[in-house]
């Protein structure tokens, strides 16, 4: 039996799947808040639980159920809001770890647990990242690299194998639709620039945008976790080498927004290139006018805006031998992610 | 090379604090904000009106630099409109004047007669807000160009509207006026680039303030280079950047974001002067001419945003 948690995401709902499609046989045990609200799918159990419960809030007889089947743990489930404090981030996702770990000592067949971290465990690392890289010495951006960082750690602790996967940030379900169900601070920015509230970008020369779509994310880690042989292994699940340069990056967004003639008639600045400390002022003096609307504009981009000035490449020949081929270049699907938002009006439910 | 061969101002006598400003709810920020952004006083105008200040200021100009008034080929006003500008600051705004045959009683056609311009041809400038003198600039220099004109008179004068208190977006207003010729053939303060961006979509101003407030940098940066292109410069031979009194940090940005070092933006008048809607880049230029801060030769970048929808730069050799 596989224990997944995080299936409600967009990523750990698309492992389930794929799982359950490459393995007839297999049965699932899934951690839901709410079981009630968990769709009927045949041999999927919902059991309720709470990552930040002690035991997380199974019954002795749930427990006890799965100390006796389970043979592989997928933990994807996080609180992967950027801009949350880091004790609340860490509640989640490094005290929610500790309690999976816990319990997978306690459940005597399991022989992997899979662990679903972020590429940006890297934080502020510049140049090359390796897939084995641990260094956490660079600081992070937000508290959401850094509790995930954490509980890295607390995996390569652990007295079970474990593999670790590290997805870079997921901006659309799959590639060829551009289709966006989850969304999160990248659409936001977009929507932002769209709105023409972003007046510059922090950025430097060879700093670059990786994304992933969730269908390449699930696909690598349904393949990837019912391996053996990947024990103690780090694996990168980024766009890497195809990864869209920023200016590219904006250039593509600009386009798409132009090809409404409404819009383009609001002859609206592409935002200036800048460095952090440039940035770090802008950012000072809008908190210093406190006007509500900028602030949140500002406040929205900068939990994760500085990543696109420490420029980083992702290595990722370890994933992409194991897996095949690589992720999907950015610069191949990004303009009809933009499309698709577009179209959606971002789902109606994003603030700007 | 078409010139700036002289520049006068007149400000509105009575100077207040940012904070008496404050106390007397004239701002809408807290004044320590502003004070953070570099404003310590502004002028604000009393008993004096839009026009006398203008007046004075020509004056000023005229006698100092010895020009006699037939000579002047072109007047350009811009400024307070129409018989608003003759009322001392005291007396509120009558929008009724506007629907009667005073609305045609022209400050400019004033200052034509008043200062003798015989031979003046008159021409008025309006809607560019706090660049309405570069407006008046790179008219006269066309005119110089364009038809031979030997000498325009560019006058602006603004005083900020009374109810508005003293603020714009996150700036401390002041009352002033600003006199400056233009010459075709002058030596000193040679225009060498102009570019100014419209963009017509912030015509709604107060209502789409904070697209503006994003809009600016980037819309900035895009003018500056069309004026120094214009100009055959790079940002790396500017000298001097002589700015328009707005925010301090706003300024600080700025320059970051044109890769200048802070050092070479002439900033003493922010926190004295406040924002001169007349033209303050032009006041600042005297100030800086007359301290020896400016030394002959230099290049100077020049810019201001009119609020709403205007950009504009200037590039000039001292």
């Amino acid at each position: 039996m596989l224990f997944l948690t995080g299936a409600t995401g967009l990523v750990g709902g698309g492992v389930l799947a794929r799982m359950l499609r490459a393995d007839p046989a297999l049965r699932v045990a899934v951690l839901v808040r709410d079981p009630s609200r968990w769709p009927a799918i045949d041999r999927v159990t919902p059991v309720a639980g709470d990552l930040c419960a002690s035991g997380l809030g199974l019954t002795p007889d749930v427990r006890a159920a799965l100390a006796r089947e389970v043979h592989l743990v997928v933990h994807a489930a996080a609180d992967v809001v950027f801009s949350r404090p880091l004790d609340v981030a860490r509640a989640t996702n490094v005290q929610g770890t500790r309690r999976v770990l816990d319990l997978v000592h306690e459940w005597p067949r399991v022989g992997q647990v899979v662990y679903v971290s972020t590429a940006f465990v890297a934080g502020r690392r510049t140049g090359s990242v390796a897939e084995a890289e641990e260094d956490g010495a660079a600081g992070w951006v937000n508290a959401y690299e850094q509790s995930k960082w954490e509980a890295e750690r607390l995996v390569r602790a652990a007295t079970r194998p474990w593999l670790i996967v590290r997805p870079s940030t997921i901006v659309c379900d799959d590639p060829d639709g551009g289709v966006v169900t989850q969304y999160n601070a990248v659409h936001h920015a977009v929507r932002l620039l769209h709105r023409g509230l972003v007046p510059m970008i922090a950025t430097a020369p060879q700093a670059s945008v990786d994304l992933v779509p969730a269908d390449y994310v699930a696909g690598a880690i349904a393949a990837l976790a019912v391996r053996h042989d990947l024990a103690g292994r780090t694996l990168h699940l980024c766009a890497g080498a195809g990864a869209l340069a920023v200016p590219d990056l904006l250039e593509n967004t600009w386009e798409v927004f132009a090809r409404n003639p409404a819009w383009r008639r609001k002859a609206l600045p592409r935002p200036v290139l800048t460095d952090l400390a440039t940035y770090a002022l802008l950012e000072r003096s809008i908190d210093q006018t406190g006007d509500e609307m900028l602030q949140r504009a500002v406040r929205g981009l900068s939990h994760f805006a500085p990543q696109l000035a420490l420029p980083k490449r992702f290595e990722t020949a370890g994933a992409d031998a194991l897996l095949g081929a690589p992720a999907p270049p950015v610069g191949a699907y990004w303009a009809r992610v933009v499309e698709h938002l577009l179209a959606v009006r971002w789902g109606g439910g994003m603030a700007a | 090379m078409t010139s700036i061969a002289g520049i006068a101002y007149a400000f509105a006598e009575e100077a207040r604090s940012v904070a008496e400003l404050g106390a007397a709810g004239l701002l809408a920020s807290d004044p320590a904000v502003l004070e953070g952004f570099g404003f310590a006083h502004a002028h604000v105008a009393v008993a004096e009106s839009p026009y006398q200040l203008a007046l004075v200021a020509a004056r000023r100009l005229l006698e100092e630099r010895r020009v006699a008034p037939e000579s002047v080929d072109v007047l350009l006003y811009g400024g307070t409109p129409g018989p608003l500008a003759q009322q001392p600051a005291d007396v509120p705004w009558d929008g009724g004047l506007l629907q009667t045959t005073a609305r045609f009683k022209y400050p400019a056609a004033r200052l034509q007669y008043e200062l003798g311009l015989e031979r003046a041809t008159v021409l008025g400038l309006d809607q560019l807000a706090c660049v309405t003198l570069f407006g008046a600039v790179r008219l006269g220099r066309a005119l110089c160009l364009a038809e031979g004109v030997d000498r325009v008179l560019c006058v602006a004068s603004e005083f900020f509207p009374a109810d508005a208190g003293r603020e714009a977006i996150f700036n401390c207003t002041s009352d002033a006026a600003v006199a400056l010729l233009v010459e075709r053939a002058g030596a000193r303060n040679r225009i060498a680039g102009a570019a100014q961006v419209t963009k017509g979509y912030y015509w709604d101003c107060d209502a789409l303030r904070d697209e503006i407030v994003a809009s600016y940098f980037p819309t900035a940066v895009h003018v500056v280079e069309r004026a120094l292109a214009a100009a055959g410069w790079g940002p790396g031979d500017v000298d001097w950047v002589i700015p328009h009194n707005v925010s301090r940090t706003s300024w600080d940005i700025l320059m970051g974001l044109l890769g200048l070092p802070r050092a070479r933006l002439w900033a003493g008048n922010i926190a004295r002067r406040g924002h001169a809607l007349a033209g303050d880049n032009f006041i600042n230029l005297r100030d800086a001419l007359d301290g020896g801060d400016v030394r002959p030769g230099e290049k100077l970048l020049l810019f201001a945003y009119g609020y709403g929808a205007h950009w504009t730069a200037l590039a000039v050799e001292a």
